[in-house]
């Protein structure tokens, strides 16, 4: 190597080195971060980007929600036993304790090359990293005649917790003793698997008090049921009796509002009184809309160990929208357990560390099968680096034995803990 | 002459150059280090709490009166099926001996 070659080539070393040395943490400081949807998966992630930063990452969330409505629980608010304010916290704590700058409003469209986004006020916001967490869209055009039927206000979907979880409890307290309350399952994955199951126990302990002639239809478009399966069949069977009739492989193409009739793929018609028809589900509209939604054109691909967009660089995608891996559920403690291992990975990529290597998730589920008993659902994924996903751990997790007000009590538990770890 | 001088100023700058690298280098293992650990603490936090503070009177049993020596003796014993419970024994089932180590270190009482 001649004298200037070696001059040259120490220089650029130098050079490197000052660049390892210094902006790493600068960058951190002076990235745009850009949160958006304030559900279980966003308000964690911004509130966990700022911990995990140590106050020092600018974060940005955008939701046009006033304030945080938890959908896990409201089926209690279906079927009566609690109210929406008992489910509701607000944003408040985010920008006060966490210096979270919160924007109301929706995203209009996300810009990926230029890295902006819009905002439907019109605004444009520029980001280094986005965060998008958006849950699910239903998609009501699966099932003739829903769209209509749910905008003339005759079948509720109620499966965003808000104004129509209330309106479906009123559809149900005025049916008549005697009449049908009929809810259809689509194909999983759907946003809250044992969820549909709940709700029938939690319509069918309203009606046994309420209007004991009265019946509980499910039609779930899935072989069998798709969570807690032996358990929420011996509840049917014990505790409600003759009451709920579960019908599996029946699955919803059309509906007719003014007679109330539901048609099915391969059955014959059924009539019912109080319909809650729930249609197949996707990615969140934003995340399908930018084109993040590369599987199946549904939900989004990521990179497990970052939660990062394998269709768009420097988008993270959490919860509801995304492609799960094996035996992963779409929950609310889910999708705030995908923000904790996406914020800390985001630190580390702005700090110029590597990300954490292995990755730990839960998940946790609590499902009502009365107003006070409850069964659970637990599992831990860990990350299996050769295999680029996370995978339970063999021997872990499972359910109840049975039901147990001692686990209702832990339910609450549950809420009151994963909101404030989210919002508080 | 000069290139005498510059070769000096290289090494001696190339020397202050990976000193300064390797203890950044280091500072910055440590960070990234106790980024991991508090990742992995925050699996717990759903249930129990921020840093294991969880909500007084909330329903769930607060962990945060455990030194880490008290807390890791639970765990284990959750894990091995000598304490029963709920949740609990399934989920310390997905935890490796040294995560459980870490999780109790970063959540008892200090």
């Amino acid at each position: 190597m001649d004298r200037r070659h070696f001059i040259s080539q120490s220089a650029a070393a130098l050079g490197l080195l000052a660049g390892f040395s210094g902006p790493a943490r600068a960058n951190l400081q002076k990235a745009e971060i850009l949160v958006i949807g304030g559900g279980y998966g966003g308000a964690t992630a911004a509130k966990y980007l700022r911990l995990f930063s140590n106050n020092t990452a600018k974060v940005t969330l955008i939701e046009p929600n006033p304030t945080f409505i938890s959908c896990p629980l409201s089926n209690l608010v279906v079927g009566g036993s609690r109210t929406l304010t008992e489910l509701t916290s607000s944003y408040d704590n985010l920008s006060k304790r966490h210096g979270i700058k919160i924007i109301k409003d929706s995203v209009a469209s996300i810009d990926a090359d230029k890295k902006t986004v819009k905002l439907a006020s019109g605004q444009t916001l520029r980001y280094d990293k986005v965060v998008v967490s958006p849950g699910v869209t239903l998609m009501m055009n699966t099932i003739e005649g829903l769209a209509q039927a749910n905008k003339d206000g005759v079948t509720l979907q109620a499966w965003k917790a808000g104004p129509e979880t209330v309106a479906l409890h009123k559809q149900i307290a005025s049916m008549r003793d005697g009449g049908t309350f009929a809810i259809s399952i689509p194909e999983a994955p759907y946003r809250c698997p044992p969820g549909p199951y709940e709700r029938a126990c939690q319509v069918a302990n309203y009606l046994k008090q309420n209007k004991p002639k009265s019946k509980v239809l499910i039609l779930d478009a899935n072989q069998d049921v798709t969570s807690k399966g032996a358990l929420f069949k011996k509840v049917w069977a014990e505790q409600y009796p003759g009451m709920i009739e579960y019908l599996p492989k029946h699955n919803v193409t059309a509906v007719d509002a003014k007679t109330k009739t539901i048609k099915l793929e391969i059955q014959d018609d059924v009539k019912a009184d109080v319909l809650n028809l729930l249609p197949a589900m996707s990615a969140g509209e934003i995340a399908v809309k930018t084109g993040l939604a590369n599987s199946n054109g549904r939900w989004v691909n990521v990179n497990f160990i970052n939660f990062e967009s394998t269709a768009q660089k420097d988008v993270y995608v959490l919860g509801d929208s995304i492609q799960v891996a094996n035996a992963m559920p779409k929950s609310g403690h889910m999708a705030n357990q995908h923000a904790k291992v996406a914020a800390a990975a985001i630190v580390a990529e702005l700090s110029g560390w590597d990300v954490n290597p292995a990755p730990v998730l839960t998940n946790t589920c609590y499902s009502f099968v009365n107003d006070r008993e409850v069964v659970h659902v637990a599992s831990v994924h860990q990350y299996i680096a050769a295999e680029k996903t996370f995978k339970p751990v063999p021997g872990s997790g499972g359910v109840s034995p049975a039901p147990s007000t001692l686990e209702g009590v832990y339910a609450w538990g549950w809420a009151h803990n994963i909101w404030a770890d989210s919002l508080g | 002459m000069l290139a005498k001088y510059l070769k000096r100023a290289i090494l001696a700058a190339l020397y202050i150059g990976f000193s300064h690298w390797s203890s950044t280098a280091l500072a910055q293992n440590a960070e990234a280090s106790n980024l991991y650990k508090r990742g992995l603490a925050a699996t717990c936090a759903n249930c129990h709490g921020t840093d294991g503070k969880g909500v007084v009177d909330g329903g769930m049993p607060l962990i945060n009166n455990l030194t880490s020596e008290q807390m890791l003796t639970q765990l284990k014993a959750f894990k091995s099926g000598a304490r029963e419970g709920t949740i609990m024994p399934q989920l310390a089932k997905g935890y490796s001996d040294e995560q459980l180590v870490t999780i109790a270190n970063q959540l008892g009482k200090k």
